[in-house]
């Protein structure tokens, strides 16, 4: 239970001239999802829908030789079978997004047709009256499938002898990259000493509370698709599904287009003026991913056409909406095979289409990651100086490459993020992708994460060889503001949101070491072992205006965040975010931003979020810890433009000076005479009169928001102390410290939530979270008896401490959301190696593997 | 993850109930608290035609004693059993297992005796009957019959019950002040299915331990006593050297095998540990610190 939670102020209440942003604000959100109100995507069943269920592939890896469904056809109730490849004519293939030097990504289709590639692999799709149906028509069907090499492992995947998932690849690695900053070979040459290690982690699934799913309404009259889906980029998927869906009346429309001579010259000439306005931004794209691609398939440019978003026209566009959603951690920002399918499903048959996704099927493919493995060489100084930092990074991306975020972009940012908030002179990355027959790996939560474990554990390493203490490594190497360079070594720039340094230092303060001592002594006498470890990382949250040229040329496209207010002919204030809150309590944050810019209470603001027919474009959504600097930013200036419009209208009709007014409790006064106020709804009528706009927004401003400063970092060190049961090698934490610094908190109590949230999916990813296929990709942790997701039971009490390192710029909240995650393994798994006096290599330490690495028992 | 279609039954006496069991033989189950066996067909790995829902049958709801022995009718839900003073007096093991059986939601609906016909190897309530030495009674539309513990697991969720059987309630001896017992378990989380587990009890007279049962459970594919370990302490006084050496023979004598939750070398040290804890436990509830 949070301190102080209870005690918040409520949202129509306005703590006089204190404002609701930086108050423990209860959320808005909670009454309707306690009482089961929720607008869930599965609480919509609309009339006449049909119910879709998906044969999966119970097999790892085989062919598919013939495929039967006349008996699940004819099953009564049954509405429409498809097999994969009728869907897969029906549809586009999903195009790589992410391209980069040295690597290839395959094309491939919604369905699978000629071969499966995992267990869950699509293979048919059944509509019915409802999913009870749908699934005893699954049993139907009969398909024919011979059997072929599994790859399971990441040293299966390295070795090119075995049977390719991807015909084009070369052998199942699907890149192989190489980015150096500094003189590497110089910095390893002159270092006194030279630490190597390899460290492995294995998978893990995000696992939201709600699994994925999406309803598909089909227009009967126009065609139009409508959908409702748990997405966390309903905007992107807007787009997905217009490209993806064969649309042969754009691409029709295209070729008469350009038979017209008036229109073909009007078209090259505005190609021409395109390329002017934007040749540097051309110039500076890198186009050697392009060639990495296309060297391997060219199909990429026949679908391009089709696929760009150009050649479609508005109404080829479906609407996508999302409600409420019962948690993603990323897995929802991807498109889904599913999604795909269905929607082609609900075009081809004219019929409303509603497919929720069951926990097994989420288990086998709703987005799994992490499972990657490390070779980390530090070159240090006997002082224990740092000087370069080598990492051979393998990444196990499973069989089908996410779209749009595959494991390339999480080495993209691996390239930026590894050498961490330290000063390194010299840094190289060599990462390689390789295909295994799992579920598709997703972006999870921080989903470079790993890079943070893999440092940290090093540098306990390091610490070790060199008989220094762990804290005070760090606290030698670690960026500090007297000496701070301008920019990272990988690129990107900096200020003083790089706030690691005072994290780390403030962390330090609150360890005791002398009790530690006497606790380490207290459990030794018990037959247990406690240990401390500490970890410390930054995050880009949104990161500095050149982190996403640092990741990759041309991706400007995440720098900024749209946003708009309104204020309605009653005097209603909307404000519409493309962001798709999953669980983080936008709704709640955004009407304190906007209450308080607006001078009203909270219940005074309306959210809009999720409709794409009401919102602007986002690719991201939700997602990359924006919804607080970004989300929120743009929400406040928007708000506060609006807010200056209605003064300057106001001032006129009380006849004051714009200048002197003020907005409290929703009253627009002169300041220090509240008794002559006036309301938004006067002042909204005034203009509807003078408009004669009797219904919609008289005021509205639509607006892009970009961020503040060099740096928009944000940062953290946990501490994990970890006591471990030497007889069970059962774990307890007995103590686990978070000192973050997300500049100014909008609300701590939501801001608490996510530190915890993620620091408890830490825990799990370490103590009990395995997703275990064994040697032959047999899934076994296909349900929840296997895949053990921490309870309340299992997490400790956390104590969180915040250092709010306050900018120049306004608007200054820095993300928040994944960095628990991010530090948490590391921290734990440090205090495990300081427990038992042994440096652990892996990430996830079951009590079993705790034992053997104690010598207690044999592996 | 939607059952089968399947016929459903809810008689309000044994006799229909007996009648449709009769009548379906193979092809029915008998659904009780269904916390295992809805998840089991909603998987689609259980198929049933004919469900027979017991819970309106009156006759299978008693918490009763006869002679000291404490009898459980098929319909008591573990958390009944849980909260149930005579539970607690006549037969203290049952009632110190029942916390560790899944989390309280589940032991809302789920019931001991389905527990018990259910026979998973690693739950609880198996492995106290062999302990306790339990006898399960059983009806069918022919007759009804008793079968001790010892005799009713059979393997994997296989017992000695026919399709055509029900099994309508469970007797645990009656229990002694010189008796002592513990349940003692090691599970990855709170409420999970134990990597492996113990129901221990000793009677001890004059100080030295009269007789013992240990039973394994998450170990082997029924829950199983090792004699061995029990002739060890059997005729001693209560030592924490003596229960380690009980401990070394549990670790010597069981062969369990590795999954992904625990490798067989955890389990052994693990039935080790939980042997030396739950006979220490044990012998403390009779007043012997050990
Ligand atoms: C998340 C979860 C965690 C759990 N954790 C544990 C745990 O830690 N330990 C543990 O022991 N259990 C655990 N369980 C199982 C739970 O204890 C069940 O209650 C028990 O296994 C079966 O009891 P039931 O009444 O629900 O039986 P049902 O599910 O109704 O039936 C189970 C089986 O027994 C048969 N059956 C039931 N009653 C009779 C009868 N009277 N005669 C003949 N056959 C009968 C049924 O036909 C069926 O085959 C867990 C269950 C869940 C869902």
């Amino acid at each position: 239970m949070t301190p102080g939670y209870e005690t918040g102020p409520t949202s129509d209440r306005q703590t006089s001239g204190l404002g609701f942003v930086g108050q423990r604000v209860k959320r808005v959100e909670d009454e309707r999802f306690l009482i089961g109100k929720g607008n869930f995507v599965a609480d919509l069943t609309p009339d006449g829908v049909h119910h879709a269920a998906f044969l999966r592939s119970p097999f790892a890896h085989a062919r598919i030789l013939s495929i039967d469904v006349t008996a699940a056809a004819a099953l009564p109730g049954v509405t429409r079978v498809f097999t994969a490849a009728e869907l897969n004519a029906l549809t586009n293939p999903i195009p790589p997004f992410f391209m980069a030097d040295g690597v290839y990504t395959p094309l491939y289709s919604c369905m699978s047709e000629d071969k499966v590639r995992h267990m869950g692999d699509p293979v048919a799709l059944v509509l019915a009256e409802s999913r009870y149906v749908a699934e005893d028509a699954l049993e139907l069907i009969e398909v024919d499938y011979e059997d072929l090499q599994p790859t399971a492992t990441i040293d299966q995947g390295l070795d090119t002898s075995r049977e390719q998932l991807w015909e084009l690849a070369d052998g199942n690695v699907l890149a192989d990259t190489s980015f150096e900053f500094g003189d590497v070979d110089k910095t390893f040459a002159d270092a006194d000493r030279i630490i190597t290690r390899t460290f492995e982690c294995p998978r893990q699934t995000n696992q939201p509370m709600e699994t994925r799913g999406c309803i598909v309404l089909v227009d009967p009259d126009s065609g139009h698709l409508e959908l409702h889906n748990t997405s966390q980029a309903p905007h992107f998927l807007k787009w997905a599904i217009a490209a993806l869906l064969v649309n042969d009346g754009a691409v029709r429309n295209l070729s008469t287009f350009l038979r017209n001579k008036e229109r073909r010259k009007a078209f090259s000439s505005a190609s021409k003026e395109f390329l002017k306005t934007n040749i540097d931004k051309l110039k500076s794209s890198d186009p050697a991913g392009q060639k990495a691609q296309l060297s391997k398939d060219k199909s990429m440019l026949r679908h391009q056409a089709r696929m760009a978003m150009g050649l479609l026209a508005a109404e080829d566009y479906p609407t996508v909406k999302a409600g409420d959603i019962g948690g993603a951690f990323g897995s929802k920002g991807s498109v889904a095979r599913e999604d795909i399918a269905v929607a082609a499903a609900a075009k081809a048959t004219g019929l409303s289409v509603k497919w929720i996704e069951d926990r097994v099927e989420n288990l086998l493919d709703g987005g799994q990651a992490r499972e990657e493995r490390f070779t980390v060489s530090m070159a240090v100084d006997e002082d224990g100086t740092f000087r370069g930092l080598k990492v051979d990074a393998v990444l196990d991306q499973g069989a089908y490459p996410a779209f749009p975020i595959s494991g390339v972009a999480t080495l993209l940012f691996w390239k930026v993020y590894m050498p961490g908030p330290y000063d390194f002179g010299a840094f190289q990355l060599n990462g390689k992708i390789v295909a295994t027959n799992k579920g598709k790996v997703v972006p999870y939560r921080g989903p470079w994460a790993n890079e943070t474990f893999m440092r940290e554990r090093m540098i306990d390493v390091v610490a070790a060889e060199l008989g220094m203490d762990p804290g005070e490594l760090r606290a030698k190497n670690v960026l500090r503001e007297e000496t701070m360079p301008a920019a990272l070594l990988t690129g990107p720039t900096l200020d003083e949101t790089m706030s690691v340094a005072k994290t780390l230092d403030h962390a330090l303060s609150l360890i005791d070491n002398d009790q530690l001592a006497r606790d380490k002594a207290a459990a030794r006498e018990r037959g247990h072992r406690l240990g401390l470890g500490i970890a410390s990382y930054h995050e880009a949250a949104p990161g500095p205006p050149n982190f996403f040229e640092s990741i990759q040329p041309g991706s400007d496209m995440f720098l900024y965040e749209d946003g708009r207010a309104e204020i309605q002919a009653d005097g209603r204030i909307v404000m519409y975010t493309s962001q798709s809150p999953h669980g983080q309590s936008h709704q709640t944050t955004y009407k304190q931003v906007a209450a308080d810019e607006f001078g009203v209470s909270m219940d005074d603001v309306e959210i809009v979020w999720g409709d794409t027919d009401r919102t602007q474009f986002s690719f991201l959504g939700t997602g990359g810890s924006r919804g607080g600097p970004l989300g929120a930013g743009v929400m406040r200036v928007t708000a506060r433009e609006l807010r200056r419009q209605v003064a300057a209208v106001a001032a006129d009709m009380i006849e004051a000076s714009p200048d002197d007014i003020e907005i409290v409790d929703g009253n627009i006064h002169v300041a220090g005479v509240p008794s002559r106020g006036i309301g938004y709804r006067a002042v909204a009528a005034k203009v509807a009169r003078e408009t004669g706009i009797a219904d919609g927004p008289v005021f509205a401003e639509s607006m892009k928001y970009e961020g503040v400063g060099n740096g928009g970092w944000s940062t953290a060190t946990h501490v994990a102390w970890v006591d471990i049961d030497l007889e069970t090698g059962m774990v307890e934490i007995p103590r686990y410290l978070v000192v973050e610094d997300c500049g100014p908190i909008i609300n701590p109590g939501i801001v608490d939530g996510q530190v915890r949230g993620g620091v408890a999916q830490g825990i799990g990813a370490v103590f009990y979270e395995r997703h275990h296929y064994d040697d032959d990709a047999n899934l076994q942790s296909g349900t929840y008896m296997d895949y053990l997701i921490p309870t309340s039971m299992e997490i400790p009490d956390i104590e969180i401490e915040h250092l709010e390192t306050l900018t120049a710029g306004e608007n200054d909240a820095r993300g928040v959301g994944e960095g628990g995650m991010i530090g948490a393994p590391a921290a734990l798994t440090n205090a495990v190696s300081d427990a038992l006096g042994v440096q652990v290599l892996e990430q996830y330490l079951p009590p079993h593997r705790l034992l053997e690495l104690a010598g207690v028992i044999e592996r | 993850m939607k059952n089968p279609p399947f016929n459903y039954h809810r008689p309000a006496t044994l006799t229909e109930a007996l009648d449709l069991l009769a009548a379906h033989g193979d092809d029915a189950k008998v659904l009780a608290g269904g916390q295992s066996l809805l998840p089991v067909m909603a998987l689609r790995l259980g198929r049933p035609d004919h469900v027979v829902d017991i819970a309106a049958i009156d006759e299978l709801k008693h918490i009763a004693t006869a002679s000291g022995a404490l009898s459980l009718g098929a319909m008591v839900r573990h958390a009944q059993a849980e909260t149930s003073p005579m539970v607690a007096e006549h037969a203290p093991v049952v009632a110190a297992a029942l916390p560790h059986v899944g989390h309280r939601a589940i032991r809302n609906r789920g019931t001991v005796v389905g527990s018990i016909a259910h026979a998973d190897a690693a739950a609880e309530m198996p492995a106290v009957c062999l302990t306790l030495g339990a006898t399960l009674h059983l009806a069918s539309a022919t007759g009804t019959r008793e079968i001790a513990a010892a005799d009713f697991f059979l393997g994997f969720f296989t017992t000695a019950a026919l399709p055509e059987e029900l099994v309508t309630s469970v007797t645990f001896p009656p229990w002694s002040a010189t008796s002592g017992g513990a349940v003692v378990e090691i599970s990855r989380r709170h409420g999970d299915y134990a990597m492996c587990g113990l129901a221990c009890a000793i009677d001890v007279a004059d100080g030295v331990i009269e007789s013992a049962a240990l039973s394994f459970f998450g170990v082997a594919s029924t829950p199983i006593r090792v004699a061995e370990a029990e002739a060890i302490v059997v005729g001693q006084r209560p030592s924490p050297a003596l229960f380690a050496q009980a401990a070394e023979v549990v670790a010597d004598v069981l062969s369990p095998d590795s999954d992904i939750h625990a490798t067989a070398n955890h389990r052994r040290q693990i039935a080790a540990v939980l042997t030396r804890r739950g006979l220490a436990q044990s012998a403390d509830q009779i007043g012997i610190p050990v």
